[in-house]
């Protein structure tokens, strides 16, 4: 089968929001020649959608917060590689939609500024499409002596293995965090994930290596390597001189970030713990 | 208008034009033929484990309007929450043919799209008003005899 593209919309009809998914799914369908799943059909049903929900490109879209097609792609335990929430797009994009089940005109705005959001990302061919990194970030600091460590106070998670996450949308960038460049201290080589590879969560996507020791990226979320940090092969040093800007590692296109976050902290939770780690390793 | 409620269990209709029409006539009885009366349950969510859903669906009566023969909104309906008051398929209505062609958008209606919305809405009204009428006689049954009066007619059993 050509890879093509599958959308698996909310499809509800008791929110405008749900309303709202399914006429994008329907432009979809005209626009990319893509295929829609039925929500309910494919709940009792699923024969009639596992080979197209499995062998596409699939696009999951959410009415709500109650995510009941993100939840029906994960029971289903397929891969997804765009997701859209409608409620969440609307607060985004500043347009306020409706309680009723009418598609009025802000709603019709909402359509068209996500069809060409996604369009837009389809014409740059995955190439080109990144995250919107944030310009300036406001850092939290820790002192403890000579240990100096700062923290994103805002957009980050993180892993017990000092890999940080910053996710947009569907794409995420990971990196090391600052506890980490400096407890290597200079870094000498920069061993990048391979472009193109699946990884799991806490699977090793890439190394570092410094005087003192290698150390494993552990990835923070699961999905697929888009882009490497290439800058990082001839300069390791950025993640010295800024783990959470130029040194970043690589962006990943997300599988399941809502059961990854499960497992990953917060900035509060990790902050505290990074204190009292450099409180007692660092005196 | 009576205080009955009645959940309308809509296929959500992808799989053809029917589950648009029956989409469409829903939400002309919810907002305008029967508003009050008529609670819509989101399928989706309903199928995907929705307890508010379920429990409503247990508890007060239903109609199950289905776009096609594969009647998903009235097989869940009874799977999860107990059988359903009355059925509605579209495709019984408009035709077969008519209804499994393709999905098309809310934007982009076939003319004559607005007499089959009526019909099948019109089709649901009459199953709501059954079922409230069927509601209200028992009501009046009971109370009757409750009371301990005769359900009516000529009598000679002594009754007040």
């Amino acid at each position: 089968m050509d890879k093509k593209t599958a959308i698996l919309p909310c499809n509800g009809l008791d929110k405008c929001a749900g309303c709202v998914s399914r006429e994008i799914a329907i432009k979809l369908q005209e626009e990319k020649n893509a295929e829609i799943i039925c929500p309910v059909l494919f709940r009792v049903a699923d024969a009639r959608y596992n080979k197209v929900a499995s062998e596409n490109e699939l696009i999951v879209i959410d009415g709500c917060n109650t995510r009941c097609a993100t939840k029906l792609a994960s029971e289903k335990n397929l891969k997804v590689s765009r997701k859209i929430n409608v409620t969440e797009a609307s607060k985004q994009y500043g347009i306020e939609i409706q309680s009723k089940l009418q598609i009025g005109e802000n709603e019709k705005k909402l359509i068209d500024m996500i069809l060409e959001d996604i369009l837009k990302k389809d014409d740059s061919n995955g190439e080109n499409s990144s995250i919107l990194f944030p310009k300036v970030l406001d850092y939290e600091i820790y002192k403890k002596d000579k240990f100096i460590f700062r923290l994103p106070k805002e957009g980050f998670y993180f892993n017990e293995n000092d890999v940080w996450v910053y996710v947009q949308g569907n794409l995420a960038r990971i990196g090391v965090t600052d506890y980490v460049q400096q407890s290597l201290s200079d870094i000498m080589f920069f061993t990048p994930p391979i472009v193109g590879s699946e990884v799991e969560q806490f699977d090793e996507v890439g190394a570092i290596e410094s005087g003192k020791a290698v150390f494993e990226v552990i990835s923070p979320v699961s999905g697929k390597v888009i882009r490497v940090n290439e800058a990082l092969l001839s300069n390791p040093e950025y993640i010295n001189e800024n783990p959470f800007e130029k040194g970043w590692i690589a962006e990943i296109e997300l599988k399941d970030f809502e059961s990854d976050k499960m497992l990953l902290l917060e900035f509060d939770e990790y902050f505290e713990k990074m204190k009292r780690k450099v409180d007692e390793f660092h005196v | 208008m009576s205080d009955i409620k009645i959940g309308v269990v809509s296929c959500s209709g992808e799989e053809c034009f029917g589950g648009t029409i029956s989409r469409l006539a829903t939400r002309k009885v919810l907002e305008d033929l029967r508003l009050g009366e008529a609670v819509t349950i989101c399928l989706p969510l309903f199928i995907a484990g929705g307890e508010e859903e379920r429990n409503f669906a247990k508890v007060y009566p239903t109609v199950a309007v289905d776009g096609c023969s594969k009647l998903c909104a009235m097989r869940a309906t009874e799977k999860y929450s107990g059988k359903v008051n009355a059925v509605v398929k579209v495709d019984e209505i408009i035709g077969k043919e008519k209804a499994l062609e393709k999905v098309v958008s809310l934007r982009e209606l076939p003319s004559d799209y607005m007499e089959l919305v009526d019909k099948v809405a019109q089709e649901i009204c009459k199953e709501m008003d059954k079922i409230s009428s069927d509601i209200l006689k028992k009501q009046a049954e009971e109370e009757l005899k409750n009371s301990g009066e005769c359900s009516g007619g000529c009598c000679c059993c002594g009754c007040k």
